[in-house]
């Protein structure tokens, strides 16, 4: 049933720009950047057991990348290409330093990378334009935006379901159960954490150039803001941290909220969103998912 | 030459005010295993509370120190009743998960809140003090009062850990927590009172802060971020040498503050950071 119910909204995304208006569109183009974000955080974070606050750094170098080289009249394969190679680039130079680090110390460290390329995006503004925001050529976008976009998610949610049931997928959670276990059965563990990383800071790139592609208009403080660093840890958590289609879940509840709130109210939405990680961390810290296998195994 | 003493003057003090927020969050590391990522607003929340109490009732910050303090202690109990012990059950990787999302859900909370309840978000205190010249340097009265209590706290802190049985029995958790409990050390009290005191700590230096440098509400993350590089730098739970790595962020803010612009300082601790962590992983000390 499973795979019919899957093979059944990916067609009626698919069909959805003839039937809905702009406004679905530029909406479910949003459902998608934030679940993407999510679901290939989630390999680093759910999986592999680091959390990873440090997705958005990879996102904003893609989407920076892809912006100054597009702007800069480089031609479209160089600009894609650069956004998916450079958060690559990044991620295995940040491996060795940053994953010395465990738990928290990780989290935090990973979440100064948002900071300091915040600050630099800033600072360098011969290249990035700084706090003046870096535009590039405007055109009709949305429609292809989004099957791009869509593509991506179908695809990452099958890799995923791909990993869950994979060997590679139990090396992960046994180095998140037990990273010193696995050292001591032979396998080494920087490989893989190297490995997870790399592949999900290209994604998180891939996602950074559509992003800029589509919006044209991109500031330090939207792309390394503290909304888009938490973003995908967040969404990831609610939906299920480790699970399949957690940050899928967690993307939908989080997107549905965020604009009934933006419909609601100017002010305050940070400190709903603040209350609301709380109330997560307090009550359903497995993340939903996790929440309906409990009551499943509860009822047993 | 006396700009460069200057400088290293003012860096000291900066480093003297991260050091006392540096030692909260190391303690409550150490005890609860908890990354407040709330800290550095807790060290706003005690600023605005100061700049309140002075613009209110015209109390000097130094004065203001004297009710801040108990106030944040009790604070920081209240948040580890309500927000800390009901999740410590979960298994370690929930545990740390949970905790940072808590922390980071009431640092937005708090940042946010603040800066809608201020008409103006920047605050500063215009509290001053003659100053006094030593030579040819000029010194303020106001920072080298401030330095003079931040040693003495320092200095209160050290031999409460060293000396009381409260102190030992945080130095008993920190280094091995069963081991303290079969020595019937009451862990969840001890971790009740660290993250007392811990706040309090970051809210005192809070105080110092804002009688030197107007504060906004956005400041708190980065804030956090910077106790991490000095704990990192001087180790969990280890006073002198986060004390030490404190003065050298301070004076190396100072240094690249003045020579290339104020707005790289973050910068600087985020590359002593990785640097430490290249050469060094378990920080100076380790």
């Amino acid at each position: 049933m499973k795979p019919a119910v899957a093979a059944a909204s990916l067609l009626a995304f698919a069909l959805l720009p003839w039937i809905a208006s702009t406004y679905v569109i530029s909406l479910a183009f949003a459902l998608f950047l934030t679940a993407a974000l999510a679901q290939s955080y989630d390999w680093v974070g759910g999986h592999l057991g680091y959390m990873n606050l440090g997705h958005a750094a990879f996102f904003g170098i893609g989407a920076y990348a892809f912006g100054i080289i597009f702007a800069r009249g480089g031609g479209l394969p160089l600009a894609w290409g650069a956004a998916v190679l450079l958060p690559v680039v990044a991620a295995l130079l940040m491996s060795y330093p940053f994953f010395r680090l465990r738990g928290a110390y990780f989290a935090l460290a990973t979440f100064g990378l948002v900071a300091l390329l915040e600050r630099l995006a800033s600072n360098l503004a011969g290249l990035t334009r700084g706090s003046e925001g870096l535009t590039i050529p405007t055109g009709y976008r949305l429609y292809p935006a989004y099957y791009i976009l869509l593509i991506l998610c179908a695809a990452l949610t099958l890799a995923t379901w791909r990993l869950s049931r994979s060997r590679l997928g139990l090396a992960l959670v046994a180095i998140r159960e037990d990273e010193d276990a696995v050292g001591a059965y032979g396998v080494a563990p920087f490989r893989f954490k190297c490995g997870t990383l790399t592949v999900s800071a290209a994604v998180a790139g891939l996602v950074g150039a559509v992003y800029t592609w589509q919006i044209t208009y991109i500031t330090p403080g939207d792309i390394f803001s503290l909304e888009k660093a938490v973003g995908p840890v967040v969404i990831a958590m609610i939906g299920g941290s480790g699970t399949v289609l957690g940050p899928l879940v967690g993307a939908l509840l989080i997107e549905t909220i965020r604009e009934m709130l933006r419909l609601k109210t100017q002010y305050l939405a940070l400190t709903v969103y603040g209350v609301m990680l709380i109330l997560v961390g307090l009550f359903i810290p497995g993340g939903l998912m996790r929440l309906r296998r409990r009551a499943a195994h509860g009822q047993s | 030459m006396e700009v460069l003493l200057q400088l290293l003057i003012g860096g000291i003090l900066q480093g003297g005010i991260y050091a006392l927020g540096a030692f909260g969050l190391s303690l409550i590391f150490g005890v609860l295993r908890v990354l407040n990522v709330a800290h550095g607003d807790f060290l706003i929340l005690g600023a605005y509370a100061t700049f309140v109490l002075y613009s209110t009732l015209g109390l000097s910050p130094f004065v203001g120190l004297v009710l801040v303090f108990p106030a944040f202690v009790l604070i920081g109990i209240l948040v580890e009743r309500t927000m800390i012990r009901p999740i410590r059950a979960q298994t370690a990787h929930e545990f740390l998960v949970a905790s940072i999302l808590i922390t980071l859900g009431i640092s937005l909370a708090v940042e946010d809140l603040l800066a809608f309840s201020m008409v103006q978000p920047v605050k500063g205190i215009d509290y001053s003090l003659a100053p006094f010249r030593l030579g040819g340097l000029v010194i303020s009265t106001l920072r080298l009062l401030s330095l003079g209590l931040i040693v003495l706290l320092s200095l209160g802190l050290h031999v409460f850990l060293q000396a009381t049985l409260q102190g030992k029995a945080i130095r008993a958790v920190i280094e091995d927590r069963e081991g303290a409990m079969l020595a019937g050390i009451n862990v969840l009290a001890v971790s009740r009172n660290t993250f007392g005191l811990g706040v309090a700590l970051t809210s005192a230096a809070g105080v110092f802060f804002i009688s030197i440098i107007p504060v906004e509400p956005h400041m708190g993350l980065p804030l956090t971020l910077k106790y991490l590089s000095i704990i990192v730098l001087g180790g969990i739970g280890n006073l002198p040498g986060t004390l030490l790595g404190a003065v050298i962020l301070g004076c190396s803010e100072s240094l690249v503050g003045f020579w290339w612009g104020a707005e790289w300082s973050l910068t600087v601790a985020f590359v002593i950071l990785i640097a430490i962590l290249l050469l060094k992983p378990r920080g100076l000390f380790g």
